[in-house]
């Protein structure tokens, strides 16, 4: 028992817990006591500091930090063997582990996790919204919903997801046999269910959780019970995950490519998460501090958006807005930009085409990431800032969209004559396009200060944020993960089942959806657990819409399951891709590749006679003699 | 292709990386870190420019005043701190282990001087961050700098036992490198401060 607890694990974690709060406890009394506080025993400071030191401490005791911790004291370091790579039954995806595919799997499944329970969430808010009046729940409990509903969707599904996707496909596609701080990327994946069930956890906050929307405007946020604090501190624990896992991706791009490997010979999913880790890398540090100055307003009475302090108004309001919004606004680019990845990867392979404008693509990638820095205050047309500041974030925002078409155009360009395979991965690619180009067309319309201004605070802006997050983001998940399933489990998936569940999902979306934009434009507030009479039929509609919407899943999840553990064996290449990942077996050997491969192509030279991508061989060797017909890249 | 068909049995670990840029791993790491440092001291000096300059607010707040001189005082004790701290890096260059030593304990010792300084200061100051606007963006910009010089004292801590331990030779030294970088970047950092805070 004793060695247990010293060993890095479940145990020691477990012991640590209890330590990391008797530590908050006593730091608190002690520091309580100092200052002649009264009462010494306070719980709101005493959960306050333990919900920063008890995950801390289950770190360390998890064993996240050993390596570091002995190579801080300056002992004897343990050379990497690589055992602990892999992952040889079920109870290894509970384990500390570095390889990258092992974690990009902990990071898909715990994301989907959240995802179930976002969804249920959203099921009890139809529930409650099925008719007007109260049935269900209190207005109170109803605030709660929607904030954690937005919350765990957000900095637990769609943000970490698509790193996750990334972690396991993106070393293999640029030829790297693992990313580039293994140790950091294990850390960042264990900062994720720490934030996700802190999330759930502030359910149980005398007061109810968190409800103050997934925005947290001050100063309401720094006036609510003590479940705000859980958010505060859980979205701590999320940025800094992801601002972990944006660095390993960046520094895994540049210098850990594949002989060959030049930059625009980069599949664009390599592309896009190195946009989107630039954004992360840039952007994140602002919720982060927006979410300190509400934390220190609320533990230690700061005075940051308090207006009425002292002689004059001294406190500032908007500048909370300003600063959420300046990562937040490049959040949706976060949640978007993998996605456009991965539909990049799908179309191809099924279309059996180069993609359109492969140059274009990258670049506009880029532009997005510059362009989404310019944006922000589009949010708070009607916020009481400077009027004056509509006018140029009206304009770039409707500039932003440019690179966005030529993204939607170079797909449509793809697909023209090209040979469609519609398969499961393929229609979710293709109900994203539709689905996608709907919410950017009512993105556009919000960006015109008159029409945001009638339309702010009403469903029309719910419809708008769920086609570009539901039918944007999730479809291109879905799509990556039926068309990556093969590669990750080693086994092929039911694709009648997954046709069926694309279309049970697109038609019980559109019909959830949709309404919303007419409900919207009548003026039903979003927000509210309560509405007039006049929505009545609709909302009943949409209700009824989202229980389908909701069993769909269910198909999915039994496809994912019973395929994983009963599907047919997957071939190395089933999709006949181009692209590295594809060229080892499935699931990948443990450490990647024998030997880097060398990169002799681009990675989309479908329907080109004898284009290869990349090779096993070393650069020497795979100098062309005249006998291998390599493609010419057009470079 | 051929890689599918060997068996994961003959691998005995990963083969090495195609080193795809001159830049080093763990220096690109760190550069990305601090452009994300910097992001956050922006977001705090953006309140700073909302409180004090938006909402045209007097600076500090009416009936206080800001310890300039010893602020300054402090500001040439952690720029010190960052020659020391390049005397130790160029001393385990050329092979000078005493240089090396007492440089990085004399820079570790300078940060620790600064953050009592710092610490006294909040403690005589006259003024409590729950008094007004202005007092929450002193203490926010000064305590956010004061726990990235807590940080950065963690990584000089280790670099120290580490150099008194033998670690660290003129061929590697990249383990002291690192924080080093750091440790220069909380230093600029502070010049920045220093001006908005107390000089403007």
């Amino acid at each position: 028992m004793l060695i247990k607890l010293r060993a890095p694990g479940w145990y020691r974690a477990a012991l640590f817990d209890v330590i990391g709060f008797a530590f908050a406890f006593g730091l608190v009394v002690l520091i309580r006591t100092l200052m002649h506080e009264h009462p010494v025993l306070d719980g709101y400071a005493i959960t306050t500091v333990a919900l920063i030191a008890v995950p801390l401490f289950f770190l360390v005791g998890l064993g996240v930090a050993d390596y570091w911790f002995y190579w801080a004291a300056g002992k004897r370091t343990r050379p990497e063997d690589h055992s602990a790579h892999g992952a040889r039954t079920w109870r290894d995806y509970f384990r500390v582990n570095t390889d990258h595919k092992v974690i990009g799997i902990q990071y898909v499944v715990t994301s989907f996790f959240f995802l179930l329970i976002g969804g249920l969430l959203a099921m009890l808010m139809r529930a409650e919204l099925a008719q007007p009046g109260m049935q269900f729940v209190t207005p109170e409990q109803y605030n709660g919903l929607f904030s954690v509903h937005a919350s765990l969707l957000i900095f637990l599904f769609v943000i970490p997801v698509f790193a996750g996707l990334a972690n396991f496909v993106l070393p293999l596609m640029i030829g790297a046999p693992d990313m580039a701080f293994p140790r950091l990327n294990a850390l960042s994946f264990w900062l994720l269910p720490i934030a996700g069930l802190m999330m759930l956890a502030s359910f149980l906050a005398p007061g109810g959780s968190f409800a103050s929307g997934w925005t947290a405007y001050a100063p309401l946020s720094t006036s609510l019970p003590l479940g705000q604090t859980f958010f505060t501190l859980a979205v701590q624990f999320a940025g800094a995950s992801s601002i972990a896992t944006a660095l390993n991706f960046l520094v895994t791009i540049i210098t850990m490519r594949a002989p060959g490997m030049s930059f625009f010979r980069m599949p664009l999913l390599v592309w896009a998460n190195f946009s989107t880790s630039l954004l992360v890398v840039i952007a994140t540090p602002f919720i982060a501090a927006s979410q300190f100055f509400v934390l220190l307003d609320r533990a230690l009475g700061f005075q940051f958006f308090n207006a009425f302090v002292g002689a004059g108004k001294n406190g500032n309001v908007i500048m909370y807005q300003h600063v959420f919004w300046f990562y937040s606004h490049p959040a949706v680019y976060i949640m978007m930009l993998p996605g456009f990845g991965i539909i990049s990867e799908v179309l191809a392979v099924k279309a059996r085409k180069p993609i359109f404008g492969y140059r274009m693509m990258a670049f506009s990638l880029l532009a997005i990431v510059v362009l989404g820095f310019t944006v922000w205050a589009h949010h708070m047309f009607v916020s009481g800032m400077a009027p004056w500041i509509r006018i140029p974030m009206m304009v770039t925002t409707a500039i932003i969209a440019i690179p966005t078409g030529i993204k939607v155009f170079s797909w449509l360009a793809t697909l023209w004559r090209g040979v469609l395979r519609l398969d499961t991965p393929m229609l979710f690619a293709l109900g994203f396009l539709t689905m996608f180009t709907l919410g950017g067309i009512s993105g556009v319309m919000l960006a015109m200060i008159p029409f945001d201004i009638h339309v702010s605070a009403t469903y029309f802006i719910v419809a708008h944020i769920h086609y570009v997050l539901f039918g944007g983001s999730l479809f291109t998940i879905f799509a990556g993960v039926y068309y990556w399933f093969p590669k990750m489990t080693g086994r092929m998936f039911d694709d009648r089942l997954g046709k069926l569940h694309f279309w049970l999902t697109f038609i019980f979306f559109n019909i959830t959806f949709g309404p919303m934009h007419l409900i919207g434009i009548q003026g039903m507030p979003r927000r509210v657990a309560d509405y007039a009479q006049q929505f009545a039929t609709w909302n009943l509609i949409i209700s009824l819409a989202s229980f389908g919407l909701g069993l769909s899943t269910l198909v999915f999840l039994y496809n994912m399951v019973a395929s994983w553990r009963g599907g047919p064996r997957a071939a190395a290449n089933p999709w006949r891709a181009l692209t590295l990942e594809w060229q080892v077996s499935s699931p990948p050997p443990i450490f990647n590749f024998d030997a880097v491969p060398t990169v002799v192509g681009g990675p989309y030279e479908y329907g080109v006679p004898g284009a290869v991508h990349g090779i096993f061989k070393s650069p020497a060797e795979a100098r062309p003699t005249g006998t291998i017909a390599t493609s010419p890249t057009p470079e | 292709m051929e890689a599918s068909a060997i068996s994961h049995a003959e691998h005995h670990g990963p083969p090495p990386a195609h080193r795809s840029s001159r830049v080093e791993a763990p220096l690109l790491g760190m550069l990305l870190f601090i452009i994300s440092e910097v992001m956050i001291f922006g977001a705090f000096f953006t309140a700073y420019f909302f409180i004090r300059v938006v909402n045209h607010n007097p600076w500090p707040a009416p009936g206080t005043t800001l310890p300039e001189a010893v602020a300054g005082v402090n500001t040439a004790i952690l720029l010190s701190s960052s020659l020391t701290l390049h005397w130790s890096l160029v001393s385990v260059k050329s092979g000078n282990r005493f240089g090396l030593k007492a440089g990085i304990a004399s820079t570790f010792l300078l940060g620790l001087t600064f953050l009592f300084v710092q610490i006294n200061e909040y403690v005589h100051i006259g003024f409590a961050p729950y008094q007004s606007a202005q007092a929450s963006i002193f203490y926010g910009l000064t305590g956010l700098h004061g726990a990235h010089v807590f940080i950065g004292l963690c990584l000089l801590l280790m670099v120290t036992i580490r150099a008194f331990r033998g670690h660290y030779s003129p061929e590697s030294h990249r383990g002291m490198e690192v924080p080093g970088i750091y440790w220069h970047f909380v230093d600029i950092m502070w010049v920045v401060v220093y001006t908005t805070v107390y000089v403007l």
